[in-house]
This record gives C-alpha cells, sequence and structure tokens, in this order.
C-alpha cells in the first residue's frame, strides 16, 4: 500500500516541478509573475485532445505540438509586449508588478478564447490507460509516462543549466542582469529563449496531464497556483531548489490527504503556501541548496 | 615624446547621467593603445558612471564614444564586449551562485573569445594561482581581494583589447591594494590597455601613462601621471597635501 502511495507522490510530484519549473524560469530571469501560467498547461492538454481527435496524432507526439505552440506564445508575447519594457530600467521596476495585472489579463483572454472555441465541455480521452504490476505498483501506462517525461525534461534542464554555457549565462542573468551583460551575455536573448522555453514547458506538462484529467477551459488556475506555492518553497527564482519543492508538494499533497480526506486538499497546499511565507519567506531551503 | 599616437578610444562631449539628474558633463577622454590611462577623483566626481557609460550600461546622451575609429556610442553592451571593450566593474560584480571556472568560462562567451577558451583559462590560473586553487569552489564565498581577482581575470577571458578597471581596490586591505597595483603593473607590461578609475588618486596617477582629474561630472584637469603628481596645486587640492 505505501508503495503505491510513494508512486502516486512521486507522480504529482514529478508534474509540480514542471509545471512550476517554467514559471521560475521565467521569474527568474524576466522577473515576470506569470499568472497564466497553467493556462499555458491548459493550451497543451487542449492540442493533445484535438492532435488525438482530430489526426490520431498521440500524446507521445503532441509533447512537440504543443512545446512549439507555447514556445512561440511566449516568444510573441515577449517580443510584442516586454521587450521594450525589459530594456528601459525605469519601466522595469513597475514591471515586475504589473506583470501580475498584466498576465491575468491573458489568463482570462485565453480561457475565454478557448471556451468560445471549443465550450467548456470537460474533455477527456483514452490513452496508455492499461495497468502494470511490478514491485508492489499498479501503475498506469500514462502516470509512468508523465513520470517519466516530466523527471528527464527536469533533469536535463538541470544538467543544461550545471554544464552548458547558455545555462550559465541563465544563471548569470538570474543572479545579476547587469553584470551579466558586462560580461558579454546578450541579455534580451537570453531573456527571449527562457520565455519560449518556459512556455513550452508548461505546454508540455499539459499534455501529460490531459492523459489523466478532465479537460476544460479552466483547468489551468490550480496549476498556477501549485506552481507559485512550489517556488515559494524552494525561493523565488531557484531552479534546482524549485524543483525539490516540486516533489516535496508532491508528497506533502499525497501523504497529507491519505492521511485526513481529500476534502483537506486545498487546505493542506494554502497552509502550506502562507505558513512558508509567514514562517521562511527566503524559502524552505533559502540558500542552502544552489546548483553549482 | 613621440608624435601623436592614434587613440584607441575617444570620449568627446560625453554626457549622461540617471533619470532626470546630469552626472557626466562634456567629458573629452583618450586612451593610447598600450597606455594605462587613469581616472581619478573624490567619491562621487563620476568615475563609475563615465566607466558604466562607456561600456554602454547607461546611455551617452550627448556626444560620441569611438574605439579604434569606430563610433559605438550607441552599441549594445554585449557588442561592445565582442569589440573588446571589456569592463571589470565597481564592487566585482562576480557570479556569487556560480562556481570560480564558470565564472571565468562565462568571462569568455562573446563571440571574439569563444575560441582556445581552455589556454587562456590556463593563462588566467597562471597570472591568478589562487584562482586554479579555488575554481571549483563558489565565487560568493571568497574574500574581497579573491573576488577581484576573478573579475579581473573573467575580464581577461573576453580578450580584451582594452580593459576598464573600475576602482579595483575599492573596499580592499592595504596589501590586498597593493597586490592589484602589481597585477596592473603586470597587464601593462603584456601590453594591455588600461583605463583606470581610482580613489587611491596617487597611487593610481604614478603608474599612469595620463591622468584625467574628474570632478563633478567634469574633466578638471589632465596630464601625464607623474606630471600631474608633481603638480603644487594637484597635491594640495586632490592628492591631500
Ligand atoms: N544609479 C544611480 N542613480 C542615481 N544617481 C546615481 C546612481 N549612481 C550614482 N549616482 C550619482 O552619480 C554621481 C556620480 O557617482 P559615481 O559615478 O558612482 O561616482 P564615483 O564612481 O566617482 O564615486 C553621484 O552623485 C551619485 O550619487
Ligand atoms: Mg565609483
Amino acid at each position: 500500500m505505501s508503495a503505491q502511495l510513494l508512486f502516486a507522490a512521486l507522480v504529482a510530484g514529478s508534474l509540480y516541478a514542471l509545471v512550476a519549473l517554467g514559471l521560475n524560469l521565467v521569474y527568474g530571469t524576466l522577473r515576470l509573475l506569470n499568472i497564466a501560467h497553467g493556462d499555458l498547461v491548459m493550451i497543451g492538454a487542449y492540442v493533445s485532445f484535438w492532435m488525438l481527435s482530430l489526426f490520431g496524432l498521440p500524446p507521445v507526439l503532441s509533447i512537440f505540438v504543443a512545446a512549439a505552440l507555447c514556445g512561440g506564445f511566449g516568444w510573441v508575447i515577449y517580443v510584442g509586449m516586454f521587450r521594450k519594457l525589459l530594456a528601459t530600467p525605469a519601466l522595469a521596476q513597475r514591471l515586475e508588478a504589473n506583470s501580475l495585472i498584466l498576465f491575468y489579463g491573458v489568463s482570462v483572454i485565453l480561457q475565454n478564447c478557448v471556451a468560445l472555441a471549443f465550450t467548456s465541455t470537460a474533455r477527456g480521452y483514452q490513452y496508455l490507460n492499461e495497468v502494470h504490476k511490478f514491485a508492489g505498483i499498479a501503475a498506469s501506462g500514462n502516470r509512468l509516462m508523465l513520470f517519466g517525461v516530466a523527471l528527464a525534461l527536469c533533469l536535463g534542464m538541470l544538467l543544461f543549466l550545471r554544464f552548458h554555457l547558455f545555462g550559465w549565462s541563465l544563471r548569470a542573468v538570474i543572479e545579476r542582469r547587469d553584470a551579466a551583460a558586462v560580461v558579454g551575455v546578450d541579455v534580451d536573448r537570453v531573456q527571449m529563449v527562457t520565455i519560449c522555453i518556459g512556455f513550452a514547458i508548461a505546454g508540455v506538462a499539459g499534455v501529460l496531464v490531459s492523459m489523466t484529467e478532465q479537460i476544460t477551459p479552466f483547468m489551468g488556475f490550480p496549476f498556477t497556483i501549485a506552481a507559485f506555492v512550489v517556488i515559494v518553497l524552494g525561493g523565488l527564482g531557484n531552479i534546482f531548489a524549485g524543483i525539490v519543492a516540486g516533489f516535496a508538494l508532491g508528497f506533502i499533497e499525497t501523504f497529507g490527504v491519505a492521511l485526513t480526506s481529500a476534502t483537506y486538499r486545498s487546505i493542506l497546499i494554502y497552509g502550506l503556501f502562507v505558513g512558508v511565507l509567514l514562517l521562511r519567506p527566503q524559502g524552505l531551503f533559502g540558500k542552502a541548496i544552489k546548483i553549482r | 615624446m613621440s608624435g601623436p599616437i592614434e587613440p584607441l578610444l575617444a570620449v568627446k562631449g560625453l554626457s549622461s547621467g540617471y533619470g532626470p539628474v546630469t552626472i557626466l558633463r562634456e567629458i573629452d577622454i583618450e586612451a593610447a593603445p598600450g597606455s594605462v590611462t587613469a581616472l581619478v577623483g573624490a567619491n562621487g566626481a563620476g568615475k563609475t558612471t563615465l566607466m558604466k557609460t562607456i561600456a554602454g550600461l547607461i546611455p551617452a546622451w550627448t556626444g560620441e564614444i569611438r574605439f579604434d575609429g569606430q563610433d559605438i556610442t550607441r552599441a549594445a553592451t554585449h557588442h561592445r564586449v565582442d569589440q573588446g571593450i571589456v569592463l571589470v566593474p565597481e564592487g566585482r560584480m562576480v557570479f556569487a551562485l556560480l562556481s570560480v571556472e564558470q565564472n571565468l568560462r562565462l568571462g569568455a562567451i562573446a563571440p571574439r573569445a569563444r575560441k582556445n577558451v581552455s589556454e587562456r583559462l590556463e593563462d588566467t590560473f597562471r597570472r591568478f594561482p589562487r584562482l586554479h586553487e579555488r575554481k571549483g569552489q563558489l565565487a560568493g564565498s571568497m574574500s574581497g581581494g579573491e573576488q577581484q581577482m576573478l573579475a579581473i581575470g573573467r575580464g581577461l577571458m573576453a580578450k580584451p583589447r582594452i580593459i576598464l578597471l573600475d576602482e579595483p581596490t575599492l573596499g580592499l586591505a592595504p596589501i590586498m591594494v597593493k597586490q592589484v597595483f602589481a597585477v596592473i603593473e603586470d597587464l601593462r607590461k603584456d601590453g594591455y590597455t588600461i583605463l583606470l578609475s581610482e580613489q587611491n588618486s596617487r597611487l593610481a596617477l604614478e603608474i599612469a601613462d595620463y591622468g584625467y582629474i574628474l570632478e563633478n561630472g567634469r574633466v578638471q584637469l589632465s596630464g601625464p601621471g607623474p606630471e600631474l603628481v608633481d603638480m603644487p596645486d594637484v597635491r594640495r587640492l586632490y592628492l591631500g597635501r
């Protein structure tokens, strides 16, 4: 029984880690609070649904379509809205607070456009739902895939940040934008690529979610909240700690609900959020965990 | 001395500042290739503002900045780095959360510096053995003097054609100040062109081929470094005796 619970916690945790990773990258490099992040997850979910229904394209391939679509949306948002604002120091300072409202607008527009286009009827599909039994666990194929893809993307991003020159320049921008420019980093390009990557990751997470959950235009908000809880837990802009915190939230939620009942789920998550903000605003790990 | 040499860096009629506040007014300075040029002046005179404007971190309002004959007044910072104008900023600005080696390798991110990075890293480690000992350590865990060496090393990784050294001795113990000046002498011997800003006016002018004294965002006096040091007015007004 506890092995089953452990698996459930890992699956939930990997998803939270992935969704929060995209948000954290965008916050860290651009200082934008993307309250529409969960809606990109929703877009990814619809991409997966329609690709399968219309073209018979399986989710494992829709991942690329969703990544391209959401990443492209990130590019449009950056070039159309934020490039100019970020390049002007006076505007950039106010932008962090204003971004919340800007993205709230984006969120409402996305939700309503999708609702208009596809109605708010809940959708769903069956994919890889055969159950595999091993090591005392009964695991559906789609959950195994969700876990595998989410974990691979999180680890891949960590390796990229650890070993690749572009990864270092990304970390340099997160730590000190002016110093990054001083050494010759093209900060504008790093920001553009990062928003594309962050948005693409959310789209991929949406594809993964859609395999196991119902799809509606308004499914995104809980993911936005979960992602914010995770990056507050880990410390804003701290990528590695954010991934650890994603798994931590998966465990807290899964085991917390198992010990109490499903009605406590929201109380747990919001309680954690408020508790951490009050007691450890620098994040659970503070400065203790950093990627080298 | 010799005839007029084409300056590598030439700033003409430059003004800039922050928001509505003008800091630099009508600045004219030049740096000859292979020379050490000193910018001295009290705290708040505008040395850092001038360095930042030359590096492109803040825009020039009027005037022009020419580098090797080319007008770079409007070029983006990373493009200036790619032309070889490399700022070693005041306060060092090393990446505290990156290792010493990652800081150095990141210093070579400009396209012109991407080749032979490992050789240059070896050179830098030879110049600063302390950095070699600490290459795996987080930059933020080092002392101020070591971070200054790292900031200079990171600048050298960019293959600079001119190094803008902004107050490299700020906040350092006297023994570290000596070491930093020894490093500057070494760099000059190796043929680097250096624009050095300092509050240690005497030390800076003594080693400078040419010096500028800044006050309230203007150049008050200029001349060969040692000559400036010997001028009674300069001694009295700027060198404290
Ligand atoms: N970011 C800033 N915003 C507004 N004013 C500044 C800023 N940085 C410096 N100043 C002002 O510009 C003037 C020159 O400062 P600075 O260039 O740092 O002088 P120095 O490097 O010679 O000590 C000072 O009066 C300082 O208060
Ligand atoms: Mg200064």
